[in-house]
C-alpha cells in the first residue's frame, strides 16, 4: 500500500498561496472576466409572483429592443411558478441596459393564485397547497428505539427545550453563472462551479449534446458552499440564448437573484427532551422537527444532501429514542446542500439541549460532553481545547456574570466524513528541461487545490513548489470529482501524488539515474531527449480516510440593554488527518468559524407573508459578518498524518453557531432559543419587550 | 436603470432649471443611485451638484459654524476641531455606512435620503410610501420600524446626523424658488409626520446648500445599537447635548433616530433636564417622557430598552468632555 513521503519539506509547511499573487492584484480570471470574442450580456426575466399560472409570454418587443440578438422562454407551454423570483424568460443581447430594457418589454400574462411563505403559516391546513397533490406537512419519518417513554421515568434529570434556525442563503461573493459558446464545435462553458464534470453532464443532457463535445472550464471561482453543482437553470438558458445568438453569452446572476433561486439552507424548529442518569449518563431522547426546504429538496445533493432532516441526536448514542421528522413546502426557492448540510442545526440543537442538562445537573459542560461523547478523538480535543481556552477559569454559572455587559462560555463539538473519491484522477508530465506539469480536472473552490498538489509535487521530486505548474478546473484534463462533502483534498492528493510517484519511478527507470530527486534532477531530465513524460494517477487506498472531530469553544459578551452579542474569542481543535497546506487549511478554519458567526448572530432570510417577496435580497438587510464582527480564533490543528488526506471545509463550521449559543445563555442565564441571536431576540429571551416605557 | 440625461450646474441658480420636470440633484449618488437601480427613481435629467462653488468646505466661526452640502461624511468624521467642538455629529458621522461610502456620501444627500424600508426598497413592491395604498409594514415584518407617526407609513428616518444635527440646534439652508430659506431639522423633516409619501420636507427644485451649527459651548454625543459592529443601519439612535456645570445641566435636548419618521424631541423631556443634577434617574425620567406615547408594533418592540439605554448612555457620556 502506498504512503506518504516519511520526510516531508513542503507538505504540511506553511508554504504560502500558489495563486495567492494573482489573486490579490486581480490577474486570476474568474468566470465574470472571460470575455470570449463577440460575447453578449444574458439576464433572465424571473416571476414576480410567488405563485401563478403563467398563461402566455410573449417576447416580440423583447427582440425588437434595439441590441438584443436573442430571447428564450424557460420553459414552453402553460405552467405554474412556484415562488418569487422563478425563471420565465431570458434574453441576450449587446449591453446589460439592452437586457434590462427588454426584459421590461416582455409581456407575460398570468392568473396568480393564493400563496404562503411561512412555515407556521404552510403547515396549518388549510393553507394553500405549494403542489395541488400533496399536503404542505409531510408526512413524518420516524425512528424510534428502546423504550423512550419508560426509560424518561428513569431519568434524574429530564430537560425540554424548543429551538429554531433560519433560512441561510449561500451567497458566495461571486455569483452564479456561465459564460457559454454553443456553436457547430461544440460547447464551451466556463463556469463558476463546484463540479466541471457535473456542469458538462447536465449541460449534454439539457441540451442533448454528446459530453464529448462539451468542454466546461473553471480556473478560478469565488465560492459555492454547496449551492454550484451542475449548470442550473441559468446556465441551460446561457446555452440556448448562445445557440439563438449565434455568439457567446455571460449570463452572471446578481446578488438579487442570489437570494431567491439558487439555494439555501433550510429552516429548523427543533422540539427536544432529553433524560440523563444523575452522573449524566444519557438515557431517553425524544425530538420532533420540522423545517423548509422551499418548494421541494433541490437538485443538488452532493455533500450530503439539502433535505429538512437532521441528525438527532447528532454525535451522541441515547439508548433510548424517538425521533419524527417532516418538511413543510412553502412558496420560495428550493434548499440545495450547503457547507455541512444538516450539521450545524442538529449541533445547534443537540448542544443547547446538553448544556440545559448540564445546568439541571449541576454539571461542568465540558465534563459532560466528555461523559458522553463516543468520540476519543473529540474527548482528547475537549481536554486539550478546555484547556488551551481557559474554560475552568472563565466559566461560571448561568447568569451569574455581574453588570449590565456580561461575559459567557460555550463549546460544542463536531463530526464529518471528509474521505476520497476513489475515482479521481491526475496526470503528470516531467519536461527534458526540467520542469513539471500537473493536471487534473477538478476545480478550486478557493481552498487552495493548486498550491496541495504543487506541495506533493515537490516533496516528490525534490524541487520546491514555484517548479511546479499546476493547472486544473478543465473537463479535458484527467476526471475529478465534484468539490461537495468535503472530498476534494482527500480525492486529489493521492491522484496527484501518484501520478508523480510514478512519473518519478518512471524517469528513473527510463535514465538509468537511480535516484532523480533534488540535486539529480535537471540531469536526470535531460536524458529524455525531446519527449516530455507524461504519467497517469488515480487515487490509492491508504492516502487518504475519512472522519473527522471537531469541538470549538466560544466566549462572547453581551450588552444587556442593547442586546447587542459579541463573539470575543473561538478556539477550534480540529482533526483532519494529515495536513498537506498548513495555511490554507487554517484559512478554511476561519472562513468555517465566520460562516458559523454568521448562521449565530446575522443570516436570515426574511420573507413577506402578504406579498410573497423576500424583503432582504441584498447586503444591506441580510446581514454577515465584517472584519469589526470578527472574534480572536485560534486554531488548533490536531496532525495526524498517519491517518493519510482527510477535507476539513465543512466540519469547521459545525459547531460555532452552537458554542456561541451557549455562550450567550450561559452569559444570560437564559436562552435565546432562535437562531440568528439578533438584539430583538435577546432582548425578548430577557423579556425586554418594550413595554411601557 | 432608465436612461437619463446628465447636466453639471455651475451655480445654485441654475441647478434647479436644469431639473425640469423630473429631474433629481446628484452629489455622492449614494442613496440615488440605489433607488435607480431599483428602477424606484427614474429620474430623466441628473444634475451634478458637485461642482457648486463654496459647498464643499467646513467654515468655523466665532458664532456659527457652516457646513457644506458637498462635504463628505468622512471630511466630517476626520475634522479634528468638530471632534472637539461638536463630538456628537463626529460621532454620527463615523457610524455612517462604511468608510468607503463616507468617503462619497455628503452632509446633504445625508440629510435628503429616503426611507431604507425594505417593502419601500423592493422592486416589486408598491407600498402607500411608493403612491401604492398599504403600508406592508403594520402588518408584516416591522423589526426596523417605527415607534412613532403621524400618518400610516411607519419608515423611520434614517439619517445619523439628522439626529445630532437636531440635538444642537442646527439649521439648513435650503434654496426654494430662487431664495435661500433656514430651516431647523425639525422643518427639514416635518412634511414626513404628515405625509406617507414624503421622506422629508424638501420639494422638487429644493436644494439643500448647508448646514449651519451654532456655537453655544455645549457637549453632545451620540451613540446607536445596531445589529452588527459597524457598516449597519440602527436600530435606534440617540443623540443628546447640553450645557455641563459641575453635576448640573442646562440647555439639554435629547433627539431619537430610526423609531420615528422625524428625529424624534419631546420638548416636555428636555425642559425637565433644565438645571438639574445630570444622573442616571434623570435620564430614566427622559427616557420615560421620550418614549411616553410610543406605538409598537409586533416586531419593534424591542426598540423601547433600547432607546431607554441609549437615552441614558448619551446622557451620561455628556458627563465627560471630549
Amino acid at each position: 500500500m502506498p504512503a506518504w513521503p516519511e520526510k516531508r519539506r513542503w507538505i504540511g509547511s506553511r508554504a504560502t498561496r500558489l495563486d495567492g499573487p494573482v489573486k490579490v492584484t486581480g490577474a486570476a480570471k474568474y468566470t465574470s472576466d472571460v470575455q470570449p470574442e463577440g460575447w453578449l450580456c444574458g439576464m433572465i426575466l424571473r416571476s414576480k409572483w410567488p405563485k401563478a399560472k403563467i398563461r402566455k409570454i410573449n417576447l416580440d418587443k423583447a427582440l425588437k429592443v434595439p441590441g438584443i440578438k436573442a430571447a428564450v422562454l424557460a420553459r414552453d407551454g402553460e405552467r405554474t411558478v412556484r415562488y418569487y423570483g422563478e425563471e420565465l424568460a431570458a434574453v441576450a443581447g449587446a449591453s446589460k441596459q439592452a437586457c434590462l430594457d427588454a426584459l421590461k418589454a416582455i409581456e407575460v400574462l398570468v392568473t396568480p393564485l393564493p400563496f404562503v411563505v411561512r412555515e407556521e403559516d404552510a403547515r396549518e391546513e388549510p393553507a394553500p397547497r405549494v403542489w395541488e397533490e400533496s399536503p404542505n406537512l409531510s408526512k413524518p419519518s420516524v425512528n424510534e428505539k428502546g423504550d423512550v417513554d419508560k426509560a424518561f421515568t428513569e431519568c434524574a434529570a429530564v430537560v425540554e427545550g424548543f429551538y429554531t434556525t433560519a433560512v441561510q442563503i449561500h451567497h458566495p461573493l461571486e455569483p452564479h453563472g456561465n459564460t457559454v459558446s454553443w456553436n457547430e464545435a461544440g460547447v464551451t462553458a466556463w463556469s463558476s462551479t463546484q463540479g466541471v464534470f457535473s456542469v458538462r453532464d447536465g449541460l449534454a443532457s439539457h441540451l442533448q449534446v454528446p459530453q464529448n463535445q462539451v468542454r466546461v472550464i473553471c480556473d478560478y471561482m469565488g465560492g459555492g458552499f454547496g449551492s454550484k453543482f451542475g449548470p442550473g437553470v441559468e446556465g441551460g438558458l446561457a446555452a440556448r440564448l448562445s445557440k439563438a445568438a449565434g455568439a457567446p453569452v455571460k449570463l452572471m446572476l446578481t446578488r438579487f437573484e442570489q437570494a431567491l433561486a439558487v439555494g439555501n439552507r433550510p429552516s429548523s424548529f427543533q422540539k427536544i427532551k432529553l433524560g440523563a442518569a444523575a452522573d449524566g449518563t444519557l438515557h431517553a431522547f425524544e425530538f420532533e422537527n420540522y423545517g423548509t426546504a422551499g418548494i421541494g429538496s433541490g437538485g443538488a445533493t452532493a455533500g450530503g444532501g439539502s433535505g429538512v432532516e437532521l441528525h438527532a441526536p447528532y454525535i451522541y448514542r441515547v439508548p433510548n429514542m424517538r425521533v419524527k421528522q417532516s418538511a413543510v413546502a412553502i412558496d420560495a426557492g428550493s434548499a440545495r446542500a450547503f457547507r455541512a448540510p444538516g450539521s450545524p442545526p442538529s449541533c445547534y440543537g443537540m448542544e443547547a439541549i446538553m448544556d440545559e442538562l448540564a445546568v439541571k445537573l449541576n454539571l461542568d459542560p465540558v465534563e459532560l460532553r466528555i461523559k458522553n461523547d463516543p468520540s476519543e478523538v473529540r474527548r482528547k480535543q475537549y481536554r486539550l481545547g478546555a484547556e488551551r481556552f481557559g474554560w475552568k477559569e472563565k466559566y461560571r454559572k448561568p447568569g451569574t456574570c455581574p453588570g449590565v455587559v456580561k461575559t459567557g462560555v460555550g463549546c460544542g463539538g463536531a463530526t464529518w466524513g471528509g474521505g476520497g473519491n476513489r475515482r479521481a484522477r491526475a496526470e503528470a508530465q516531467v519536461n527534458p528541461d526540467g520542469s513539471v506539469e500537473v493536471r487534473c480536472g477538478t476545480q478550486d473552490l478557493g481552498t487552495g487545490t493548486r498550491t496541495l498538489i504543487a506541495l506533493i509535487a515537490a516533496d516528490t521530486f525534490g524541487l520546491t513548489p514555484d517548479q511546479i505548474r499546476v493547472e486544473i478546473g478543465d473537463t479535458r484534463f484527467p476526471y475529478g470529482n465534484d468539490s461537495g462533502g468535503s472530498t476534494t483534498a482527500a480525492s486529489v492528493c493521492p491522484a496527484a501524488y501518484d501520478a508523480c510517484t510514478k512519473a518519478l519511478a518512471e524517469l528513473q527507470e527510463r535514465t538509468g539515474v537511480s535516484d532523480a530527486r533534488g540535486p539529480n534532477w535537471p540531469a536526470a531530465c535531460k536524458k529524455l531527449g525531446v519527449n516530455p513524460l507524461v504519467m497517469p494517477g488515480q487515487w490509492q487506498e491508504g492516502l487518504s480516510s475519512s472522519g473527522v472531530g471537531g469541538v470549538q469553544f466560544a466566549e462572547v459578551e453581551v450588552d444587556t440593554e442593547t442586546g447587542f452579542v459579541r463573539v470575543r474569542k473561538v478556539t477550534c481543535v480540529q482533526d483532519c488527518g494529515l495536513v498537506v497546506s498548513k495555511l490554507t487549511c487554517e484559512s478554511q478554519v476561519n472562513g468555517g468559524i465566520i460562516l458559523g458567526i454568521g448562521y449565530a448572530l446575522y443570516e436570515e432570510r426574511v420573507m413577506d407573508r402578504h406579498t410573497g417577496v423576500v424583503l432582504n435580497p441584498n447586503f444591506e438587510t441580510y446581514k454577515l459578518p465584517a472584519l469589526a464582527d470578527m472574534p480572536e480564533i485560534d486554531i488548533v490543528l490536531l496532525d495526524m498524518p498517519e491517518r493519510g488526506v482527510i477535507g476539513i471545509g465543512e466540519p469547521v463550521t459545525i459547531p460555532t453557531a452552537a458554542a456561541i449559543a451557549n455562550a450567550v445563555a450561559n452569559a444570560l442565564g437564559v436562552r435565546v432559543p432562535s437562531l440568528p441571536m439578533t438584539p430583538a431576540r435577546v432582548l425578548a429571551a430577557l423579556g425586554k419587550t418594550g413595554g411601557p416605557a | 436603470m432608465r436612461p437619463f440625461a446628465y447636466a453639471t450646474a455651475l451655480s445654485p441658480a441654475s441647478a434647479p432649471q436644469l431639473l425640469g420636470d423630473d429631474g433629481r440633484y446628484l452629489s455622492g449618488g449614494i442613496d440615488l443611485l440605489g433607488e435607480m437601480k431599483e428602477y424606484i427613481a427614474e429620474p430623466k435629467v441628473l444634475v451634478d451638484v458637485k461642482a457648486l462653488p463654496g459647498l464643499n468646505q467646513i467654515e468655523l466661526g466665532d458664532k456659527l459654524w457652516t457646513i457644506g452640502a458637498n462635504v463628505t461624511i468622512a471630511e466630517l468624521e476626520d475634522h479634528d476641531g468638530l471632534k472637539q467642538a461638536f463630538r456628537g455629529l463626529q460621532q454620527a458621522a463615523a457610524e455612517v455606512g462604511s468608510r468607503q461610502i463616507r468617503n462619497v456620501a455628503t452632509v446633504g444627500g445625508n440629510l435628503a435620503q429616503h426611507s431604507r424600508c425594505w417593502y419601500y426598497r423592493q422592486r416589486d413592491v408598491y407600498c402607500l410610501k411608493r403612491g401604492g395604498d398599504t403600508c406592508y409594514a403594520r402588518e408584516g415584518e416591522n423589526k426596523y420600524h417605527s415607534l412613532f407617526t403621524g400618518n400610516t407609513c411607519i419608515s423611520p428616518v434614517v439619517s445619523n446626523l439628522a439626529v445630532a444635527l437636531a440635538a444642537l440646534d442646527a439649521a439648513v439652508i435650503v434654496q426654494r424658488g430662487g431664495k435661500l430659506q433656514r430651516m431647523t431639522i425639525a422643518e427639514l423633516y416635518a412634511k414626513a409626520w404628515d405625509n406617507p409619501t414624503a421622506h422629508n420636507s424638501l420639494d422638487h427644485g429644493d436644494l439643500v446648500l448647508k448646514v449651519e451649527l451654532p456655537v453655544q459651548g455645549r457637549r453632545s454625543s451620540y451613540l446607536q445599537a445596531s445589529e452588527k459592529a459597524m457598516f449597519d443601519w440602527a436600530l435606534v439612535s440617540c443623540a443628546a447635548a447640553g450645557r455641563v456645570k459641575g453635576d448640573r445641566i442646562s440647555q439639554a435636548r435629547v433627539v431619537l433616530g430610526a423609531i420615528s419618521n422625524v428625529p424624534h424631541l419631546v420638548q416636555a423631556a428636555n425642559d425637565l433636564m433644565e438645571g438639574k443634577v445630570l444622573d442616571e434617574p434623570l435620564a430614566d425620567k427622559v427616557a420615560g417622557l421620550v418614549l411616553d406615547k410610543a406605538q409598537p408594533h409586533s416586531g419593534n418592540g424591542y426598540k423601547i430598552p433600547i432607546a431607554r439605554a441609549l437615552i441614558r448612555r448619551t446622557l451620561m457620556q455628556l458627563k465627560t468632555s471630549p
